[in-house]
């Protein structure tokens, strides 16, 4: 198109002379895309966590603490034999303890040391994933097991909570993209009837609505693309400190996702969300603008 | 170039604003539209302008009835037409440059052709060293004259301009009419609507008299519109006004004669760095039809 250059000039003077409201449409729209930016990301962490839960066919069942040894064993052989059973690898307390002692490591360790806390138990392997709840009830009805480490119950506890908490930030996101095209389309009225005269010349001067509307819907969406860019640093700042913390408290056991291998997609689709919203945040307010008063030459 | 059949406009509250408009306009010409205020010739230039259209009738410009003409095409139709109003309708914070490139960059035209176009134009009206210059800076007649730049910048076939005098001094008001004149003797098509008899007597040119919404005159062909009182009354003061422009007729043309046409034709320019916009851009053909160029 002729006259592009001039078009996406005219837009950025625009975010630039309106710039108070541009600031208050960029906020709003950044705290839009933040919001949205945490939620996608924790479910997206929820999500692989509850692959990873549902992939494993291993399972730990604890034994009674006062079962001895021997019967733990004679325990072992029944789980081995139910059908569905690949293997039983027993693991006794001490052994758990080790693993223990690896996992918080030593230091903090020592401070617990001393005391027995753990069971003995078994690792079992399930062959047909499809019976798994068949088999766990089948090991868990066997006198002497305490309990079954059920994954899978808390990967289902945890793919509800995420999905009540995808629920709520969708509407609350929902609610926040209105307004953020709300406040741009307002941001971008101003501007329009503060140029409402040179719009009144383009018309008569023939210039075509595509072309007198453009510089508005640039305006839209350079409001769109700053706060997308914001929105990506934002909350990859947020999002390090919360992996940081978790990975203090939380260790090995929970493996939350490197921002570097999401931030791509992230900040496209920031930028496609805030580009669209922009665009339409200007197209909403010209497009009322040009069928009234914006339509007259003469009269105004 | 401009065809009223039988136009009428009546508002949605009720005004009929033109009656039974019948008129006939030439490639060429230099058209004054006299009437007192309410006569009808704002909604007679909105209807040019195709920012209104008549409630029956057919209005014809360029080949082009307007009454067939999309939406979208309106602009296209636009460009043909060049627009002078009272106030100048100047935007303050550009300067006369940017004001009359204004209108080139709102069709799209590329900034190459817009910095050689421009003060061509410019230099046209006798403006070339007010390039930088704020229309606050300039007086009445050189904002108008800025104004009239901008209608030409973009080569229309018609130049419209709404009580170009309007706001500016009695002595300048005759400079500007000059100016037109001297462009309608480059081809381009002149309609001036104002209410000032005396200038218009002062230019021996057709005069179309509107009063009450309907033509109570036309010089081109000189004859009474309607039969009620009211008509005949105005058409009488006219044609009285109309009688003393001819009685002057004859040195007026002979005045005319003096104003130096050549001085703003091609060969004036020929020292000029701009040669190969000397001439005004070629001119659309008559039945040239409106259509989106892109």
């Amino acid at each position: 198109m002729k006259g592009f250059g001039y078009l996406v000039k005219e837009g950025l003077k625009n975010v630039y002379a309106n710039r108070i409201m541009s600031i208050a449409s960029i906020c709003v729209l950044v705290s839009c895309l933040v919001m949205t930016g945490v939620a996608a990301l924790f479910s997206v962490n929820v999500q692989k966590i509850v692959n990873e839960v549902e992939k494993t066919n291993e399972t730990t069942v604890y034994i009674l603490r006062e079962r001895s040894e021997i019967e733990a064993r004679q325990i072992g052989n029944l789980i081995s034999n139910i059908e569905n059973v690949e293997s039983a690898t027993f693991v006794s307390r001490q052994e758990a303890m080790e693993q223990f002692r690896s996992t918080l490591g030593d230091q903090l360790f020592d401070r617990v040391k001393g005391n027995d806390p753990l069971n003995d138990a078994y690792r079992v392997v399930i062959k047909d994933l499809n019976k798994y709840d068949d088999t766990v009830r089948q090991i868990k009805a066997i006198d002497g097991v305490e309990s079954v480490n059920d994954r899978r119950e808390f990967a289902r506890k945890l793919s509800i909570v995420s999905r009540l908490i995808n629920m709520i930030s969708f509407a609350v996101v929902g609610a926040l993209i209105i307004i953020s095209l709300f406040i741009i389309a307002n941001t971008i009225r101003a501007t329009m009837y503060s140029r409402r005269f040179e719009i009144s010349i383009m018309k008569s001067v023939g210039a075509t609505n595509m072309f007198v509307r453009m510089p508005f819907l640039v305006e839209g969406m350079v409001i769109g693309f700053i706060s997308a860019a914001l929105s990506t640093v934002a909350v990859g700042l947020l999002y390090n400190g919360i992996r940081r913390i978790i990975s203090e408290v939380a260790g090995t056991w929970i493996e939350v996702i490197p921002f570097n291998s999401i931030v791509v997609p992230l900040a496209l689709i920031f930028i496609a969300v805030g580009v669209l919203v922009g665009f339409f945040g200007g197209f909403i307010s010209i497009r009322k603008y040009l069928k009234k008063e914006g339509n007259e030459i003469l009269g105004w | 170039m401009i065809n009223f059949d039988n136009v009428s406009k009546t508002y949605p509250n009720g005004t009929h604003a033109l009656h039974d408009i019948t008129l006939h306009i030439d490639k060429g010409e230099f058209v004054f539209i006299v009437g007192a205020s309410g006569a009808g010739k704002s909604t007679f230039l909105k209807l040019i302008m195709r920012e209104e259209t008549p409630t029956s009738g057919e209005i014809t410009i360029n080949g082009n009835k307007l009454s067939k003409l999309k939406k979208r095409h309106v602009p296209y139709l636009r460009r043909h037409m060049g627009f002078v109003f009272q106030d100048f309708r100047l935007i303050e914070k550009m300067n006369v440059f940017d004001n009359v490139a204004f209108a080139m960059r709102a069709v799209g035209e590329s900034s190459a052709v817009i910095k050689k176009r421009v003060p061509y134009v410019l230099d046209l009206v006798g403006l070339k060293d007010k390039l930088k210059d704020r229309p606050s800076e300039l007086s009445g007649g050189e904002q108008q004259r800025v104004s009239l730049a901008r209608a030409l910048v973009n080569n229309p076939e018609i130049i419209v301009a709404d009580e170009p005098t309007g706001n500016i001094d009695p002595e300048l008001s005759h400079e500007i009419i000059e100016l037109l004149t001297r462009i309608n003797s480059m081809g381009t098509t002149v309609l001036v609507v104002t209410h000032e008899h005396e200038l218009v007597r002062e230019f021996n040119q057709r005069v179309i008299t509107i009063d009450k919404g309907r033509i109570v005159s036309d010089t081109a062909d000189e004859k009474t519109y309607g039969g009620d009182e009211d008509y005949d009354e105005a058409y009488d003061d006219y044609a009285e006004d109309y009688r003393d422009s001819y009685s002057d007729s004859p040195e007026e043309a002979e005045e005319d004669e003096d104003i130096d046409i050549s001085s703003y034709s091609a060969a004036h320019y020929a020292d000029e760095e701009e040669d190969e916009y000397e001439a005004p851009l070629p001119q659309y053909p008559d039945n040239v039809v409106i259509t989106p160029d892109q």
